[in-house]
């Protein structure tokens, strides 16, 4: 009878304890999950910002609302610390490789040699250098505005539209505006360029790169009802070595070129960083007070089994203080033993986290995968973590031990 | 370390009241007055509900009375704080009760060095004492077992053990054989009757057996909260 029941009470204090651990490395599993990922993608994205190879970036609004796009180029140009200006227009075409049904291509419209030159270190790589179009800086077939040059009608292919459509180096394609083959010009494949790994970003895989002059002419957007239109979507500043690493300077540069176009969105990729930075740190926040509440939860648990088990072994502390133990020692007990439900709990949480995490990676939904696979742990977060559970965890015992002081040692023992 | 010796006992007018003022109180002592001499073995009787277990209480300051005073060796105890107290009982005083109250997660060994943990007594010291005193119990061969695996005579020979584990002046048994059969009750006993001779510690043993009230050279007897009688043997 004793003996089972013993066992019993015994088993019981155990299972409290494995659920109180349980609780906390739920509460800490998920702030490592949310740090270490939403500080991963931000990062992830900081840093595509901050290699970007351009630091200022033209925009207008509407379909290719930046006109005069050669002559804004060359005044751009003229500035002092600028070193580059590459103006782009994207638009989606209709290409005939080998077959006479079309395959949809997002065509890019580059000034080739500046184009170059605003592409960060990553992206840079993936494209031949220079690159092999015929007019470096797209002035022949332009001709002043006048498109009445010789076109050259060169083209350069991604490699997965290469290998779907088994066009190499020295093939031809023709490429027309959508649902218009009648308007198609014949081009010279060049050479390829690779696709950079889908990271969170829409890339066009099937995409061509060709001279901006030959694709305004292409889609119309030459020359409209006014004249000369030489239209783009956005037009992206390099400056110049010492003016990358200078906030100031970046931002001088960026108020001359809002000045000249005051009509034009001109901003730098230093201010959205910051603004990025500054939006990861409210999200971080966030995250910190969601998980402040599940950590309070488990700890609230935490207090709640340290109190039973107060209860339960009424008897146990009445002995202990009638033989003469120090109270400290009574104290210091509960306090040991809450710190290590809270240890095991905290470390079962970060471990929890990490394979959460490893798992989202692997089995779960594309968008989900290729963002758990940036999460970054960060060892001094996550101790930090774990140090702050362990020091709340004395808080949470602060209720048992003042409970096990008070425990009347003759009311204990009647 | 030779254990402390055993102090002079007084109680002077001392009451205890549980609730006191409220409508249920409790007279549990009304002013009893005391002197009981180092190493004297004096037995108390009495009804149930009499005051027995709140004078051992008091005497062994687990509890304070209400009014009074008790001293050791001629000095009050009343103004000591719950730390000194603590400290006195661990060093001063061997409790033996009725239910044994051994903690049932440590081991008889465990049990018997817990006192002399408590003040530091270093490890192979320790032991080499906690063997002793179980082989003096006769439950040597029991050292690792948990209180419940033994018999309540077994677990009665372990409280002694540890009572004794400080070498206390003053040995306070409240009913120690009240739970056992009477061939375990005699034998418990015994050892507490040999153990106090051979360590000449004052005894207090709460019984409501006369045969065992008999061992004693002093005997008191008590009724409603007041000390009715009280003999000495020549
Ligand atoms: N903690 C307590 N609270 C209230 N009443 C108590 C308490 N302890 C003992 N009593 C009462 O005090 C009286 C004396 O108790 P006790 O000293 O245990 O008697 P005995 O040991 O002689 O049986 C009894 O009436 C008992 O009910
Ligand atoms: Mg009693």
């Amino acid at each position: 009878m004793k003996r089972s029941r013993r066992g019993a009470a015994l088993r019981h204090v155990r299972l409290q304890q494995v659920l109180a651990i349980a609780a906390i490395a739920t509460a800490v599993a998920l702030p490592v999950v949310l740090l270490s990922v939403g500080g991963g993608v931000s990062a992830h994205e900081l840093s595509n910002l901050q290699n970007a190879g351009y630091q200022i970036v033209l925009s207008a609004a509407g379909d290719h609302g930046i006109l005069a796009a050669h002559n804004l180029t060359h005044r751009l140009l003229a500035l002092a610390s600028v070193a580059a200006v590459s103006p782009v227009l994207s638009v989606s075409l209709d290409a005939y490789g080998n077959s006479s049904t079309p395959t949809p291509v997002l065509a890019e419209g580059v000034i080739p040699g500046e184009f170059l030159a605003t592409l960060g270190p990553a992206e840079a790589g993936l494209f031949p250098s220079p690159l092999p179009l015929g007019d470096p800086s797209d002035s022949i077939h332009f001709e002043n505005g006048s498109y009445t040059g010789p076109a050259i009608d060169d083209v350069l292919v991604s490699s997965p539209f290469a290998q779907a459509n088994r066009v190499a180096a020295g093939a031809s394609l023709v490429l027309s505006p959508a649902a218009n083959r009648s308007l198609g010009v014949r081009f010279n494949v060049t050479g390829t360029f690779g696709v950079p790994p889908t990271a969170l970003g829409p890339t066009g895989a099937f995409a061509v790169l060709v001279p901006l002059s030959d694709l305004q002419v292409l889609s119309g957007l030459a020359t409209g009802s006014h004249g000369v239109t030489d239209a783009a979507d956005s037009v992206e500043v390099a400056v110049s070595g010492s003016v990358t690493t200078n906030p100031t300077a970046l931002e001088s540069i960026r108020n001359e070129i809002q000045s000249l176009y005051p009509f034009y969105g001109v901003t730098s990729l230093e201010q959205e960083a910051q603004q990025l930075q500054s939006a990861s740190s409210v999200l971080t926040g966030f995250y910190l007070a969601l998980s402040s509440v599940g950590l309070a939860v488990g700890l609230l648990f935490l207090a709640l089994v340290q109190v039973r088990r107060v209860e339960s072994d009424r008897r146990s502390i009445g002995i202990r203080r009638a033989l003469g133990l120090p109270a400290t020692w009574i104290a210091g007990g509960l306090m040991a033993d809450g710190l290590v439900v809270a240890g095991a709990g905290a470390l079962a949480g970060v471990v929890g986290g990490y394979l959460l995490v490893e798992g989202l990676a692997k089995w779960s939904s594309a968008a989900v995968q290729e963002a758990a696979r940036l999460a970054v742990f960060v060892p001094v977060t996550l101790s930090l973590l774990v140090l702050a559970v362990l020091a709340l965890s004395v808080l949470a015992s602060v209720a048992a031990v003042r409970a096990a002081l008070r425990v009347e040692i003759t009311e204990a023992l009647r | 370390m030779s254990g402390s010796r055993s102090p002079h006992l007084e109680l002077r007018q001392v009451e205890r009241f549980y609730h006191a003022g409220r409508p249920e109180e409790v007279r549990a002592l009304r002013g009893i007055d005391l002197d009981i001499p180092p190493g004297e073995f004096v037995s108390v009787e009495g009804p149930s509900g009499c005051g027995k277990t709140t004078l051992l209480n008091v005497v062994g300051l687990l509890d304070s009375p209400t009014a009074g005073e008790v001293r050791w060796d001629g000095r009050p105890v009343g103004q000591r704080t719950d730390r000194e107290r603590a400290r006195m009982r661990l060093q001063g005083v061997g409790f033996i009760f009725q239910r044994f109250y051994l903690l049932p997660t440590l081991t008889a060994r465990e049990n018997v060095e817990l006192p002399m943990r408590a003040l530091s007594v270093p490890r192979a010291e320790r032991s080499r004492r906690a063997a002793e005193l179980l082989d003096e119990v006769g439950l040597s061969s029991r050292a690792d077992a948990f209180p419940h695996q033994l018999s309540g005579g077994e677990e009665q020979r372990v409280a002694v053990a540890r009572a004794l584990a400080n070498r206390p002046g003053i040995l306070l048994a409240d009913e120690p054989t009240g739970e056992l059969d009477s061939a375990n009750a005699e034998a418990a006993l015994d050892l507490i009757e040999r153990v106090r001779r051979d360590r000449d510690a004052t005894l207090i043993l709460v019984t409501h057996n006369p045969d065992v009230a008999r061992r004693a050279r002093r005997h008191l007897a008590m009724r409603d909260g007041r000390i009715s009688a009280d003999q000495r043997e020549a």
